[in-house]
């Protein structure tokens, strides 16, 4: 059988995405056997211009170079895997999307107006192009990833996760962080896969892989924690650090924004 | 005749992050020499203004993948200094072990899988795996020696959220510290195996030029923890007083903003920590470092690779050490007030690749007000750019092929983190 041909690209992030699939030390080397690498930036001089099979792509769309490539990227293969938080949704980096302008923030970071990087609002790769298949997580899970990628190598598209943390949390039978130490727990909005990683360590769910698509009710989560005596633009922040540009998280913004009168810049 | 000769190494590889390098040569003269980065900025600074001080070392810690601990480390350090919190004896050695830990992890990955291809003459790893396979498989397993403290102390490899302001959420119990004890036992073989294959694989000598060193002064004892910096010319500051080190402006010949000490480009990383506290050494890696002493040069950045290697014999002793002095008093859950306060906090720690500085002002119900990080990578830049000059001056008869190949090397060589490092870099498009 011909071996897949396949690229790892990075767009704007912290390379922690590809960093996780080398963290697979124990298959590593029987893993990257499975595949014909075309180009793997972060590990490899070696690279050849040509037709991909599939593409894994980390990062958000944080300049008008990511998007250039990461056209490229989807005109040169078959399929295109976003890994991780940043490639699904822009990530981290895009926390003030929506409340602080772009240039804005460039101008208080570097002190410059002119745009000189070409930034653009940072956003996921499907914000542009079609993504056929997503793995959640900052950083994504290893145990994820590499089913996912076996299930791709037997022809398979992998199970995605359709519930929250919580489900996993009550199967680990954790103590519920949010009930019994009040912590502010984004657990009940968060997709699963993370085997309720926080919770478990007594630590709240701060959202790393992003909201249950369709179903996560930002709305209850924000009256819980306000019952819980957390004020709301506290709430909002911890809401937005991984979940800013989706449709729900940024209703809430926009209600607490009139409730509150502050007339942040929009 | 001044034909323009330009030598372009379009995307560096085998660096975390994307820049490029550019040198414009003028018949027998260097017009220019640019490492250039085009890594998205992400503006953090920015994105923590009005944060609560909880949240931030959360937020923080993902400005880099590799150097997760040691961005985590220095904010908490940080918050804790602004908020007059003394972490406890355990806390300071859990502390220790993790970023002990973090090093042996990126050490391992860079000088393994990144920077010995180079020497062995092969494009990657995997290549090089199909003529050394036992040799990948144990530097495989000495990063996830690595790894397994990232995982039991911090939570997971990358991002970790256990170790947090005040100490740690759960500490973590005697079984699991005594199976890092174990992969750290198993480990330290491999780990004088990179220094041997370092010292054996020689080191070229195109950079050699006069460089000023700087890194934290660690205290009684080698390690990656200090308030106070040390500087190859005799000076010491204490890290509130980074900006005078860093000194950050943009120049005429380059796009990127340089840090320079007193208008001279500096170095930071292992073979500055290995050349200014190496006396505080102990065991096998003491003993290394005696034997390399001759090699290990202040007027070789290319010296680096081998002074990690005896960085990761240090590391995988301390461990143990470190896990020895936990189990001999027992562990205990600990919990810390926390106390907002409207001041200023500057953390410092050594992250692999050199002192890195988180600074954070906040108001009176401890939401960051401003905040400013400067990374290793970002103050090695000007360095880099002047071993790049003096390389490209001593091989310009050399053909374009060559000089690209050595280029490359020597921007290898000091690990660079183009991620970390963005946020202060001007691109060029």
């Amino acid at each position: 059988m011909e071996r897949p041909k396949i690229g790892v690209f990075s767009l704007t992030g912290c390379g922690g995405d590809q960093l996780m699939i080398l963290n697979l030390e124990d298959v590593l080397l029987d893993l990257l056997s499975y595949f014909d690498i075309k180009d793997f930036q972060e590990i490899s001089s070696f690279k050849e211009d040509s037709d991909l099979d599939i593409a894994f792509v980390e990062g958000s769309v944080s300049t008008k170079q990511d998007l250039r490539k990461l056209k490229e990227i989807r005109a040169r293969c078959k399929m295109l895997i976003a890994i991780g938080n940043c490639a699904i949704s822009g990530g981290i980096q895009a926390m003030k999307n929506g409340q602080m302008e772009i240039l804005e923030r460039m101008k208080r970071v570097y002190g410059i107006e002119e745009d000189i990087y070409g930034v653009l609002e940072p956003k996921g790769l499907s914000a542009y192009v079609k993504v056929d298949l997503e793995i959640p997580g900052c950083p994504i899970e290893k145990e994820e990833t590499l089913r996912a990628i076996t299930s791709i190598l037997h022809g398979d598209m992998p199970d995605q996760f359709d519930y929250p943390v919580c489900v996993e949390c009550k199967l680990k039978e954790y103590p519920c962080v949010l009930i019994e130490k009040n912590l502010p727990c984004l657990g009940p909005i968060i997709v699963a896969g993370c085997g309720a990683r926080c919770p478990g360590l007594g630590l709240p769910c701060i959202g790393c892989r992003g909201p249950i698509k369709e179903e996560a009710n930002a709305a209850a989560e924000l009256e819980v924690l306000l019952s819980k005596g957390y004020d709301e633009e506290h709430i909002v922040n911890l809401m937005r650090i991984f979940c800013a540009n989706f449709g729900e998280i940024k209703k809430i913004t926009e209600i607490i924004r009139r409730r509150s009168g502050k007339g942040r810049q929009e | 005749m001044n034909r323009e000769r330009r030598i372009e190494i379009a995307e560096i590889t085998r660096v975390e992050g994307h820049g490029r390098v550019e040198v414009i040569i003028e018949g027998n003269r260097i017009r220019d020499v640019k490492m250039a980065i085009f890594e998205g900025p992400r503006f953090f600074e920015a994105l923590v203004e009005g944060v609560r001080y909880d949240i931030v070392p959360d937020i923080m810690r993902r400005i880099c993948g590799i150097c997760t601990a040691s961005h985590s480390l220095a904010s908490i350090r940080a918050i804790e200094k602004a908020f007059n919190i003394i972490p406890t004896k355990q806390t300071e050695l859990l502390r220790d072990l993790l970023i002990h830990g973090e090093v042996i992890e990126s050490h391992a990955l860079h000088l393994f899988m990144l920077a010995l291809p180079d020497y062995l003459g092969f494009p990657d790893v995997i290549r090089m795996a199909r003529k050394h396979p036992e040799m990948v498989k144990a530097a495989l397993m000495l990063k996830k020696a690595g790894n397994l403290v990232h995982n039991i102390v911090s939570g997971r490899e990358v991002h970790g959220m256990n170790d947090m302001i005040g100490g740690f959420s759960k500490v973590p119990n005697e079984e699991e510290l005594l199976k890092i004890r174990k992969a750290m036992e198993e480990s330290k073989r491999t780990a004088q195996l990179a220094v041997d294959l370092f010292v054996r694989a020689g080191t070229p000598k195109f950079v050699e030029s006069e460089n000023i060193l700087m890194a934290l002064d660690p205290g009684e004892k080698f390690g990656y923890i200090g308030d106070y910096v040390t500087i190859s010319t005799g000076d010491y500051y204490p890290v509130e007083e980074y900006e005078k080190l860093t000194n950050e402006k943009s120049v005429d010949y380059s796009h990127a903003r340089l840090s320079t000490y007193r208008g001279s480009p500096f170095m930071v990383g292992a073979l500055s920590r290995l050349l200014l506290n190496g006396k505080k050494l102990s065991g096998t890696a003491r003993e290394l470092f005696k034997e390399q002493k001759d090699l290990l040069t202040h007027r070789n950045s290319l010296m680096n690779n081998l002074a990690q290697s005896i960085e990761i014999v240090h590391c995988v002793e301390r461990c143990i050490e470190d896990i020895d002095a936990l189990l001999s008093t027992g562990l205990v859950d600990e919990v810390v007030e926390i106390e907002p306060r409207a001041r200023r906090g500057v953390g410092a720690v050594e992250a692999p690749r050199g002192v890195l500085y988180h600074d954070y002002t906040f108001d009176e119900d401890g939401r960051v007000v401003k905040a400013n990080v400067i990374t290793p990578t970002a103050q090695n830049m000007a360095n880099i750019e002047k071993d790049l000059r003096i390389a490209t001056q001593r091989l310009i008869n050399q053909p374009d092929e060559k000089i690209k190949r050595v280029l490359e090397q020597i921007v290898r060589a000091y690990d660079p983190c183009i991620s970390c490092s963005v946020h202060l870099m001007r691109i060029k498009s």
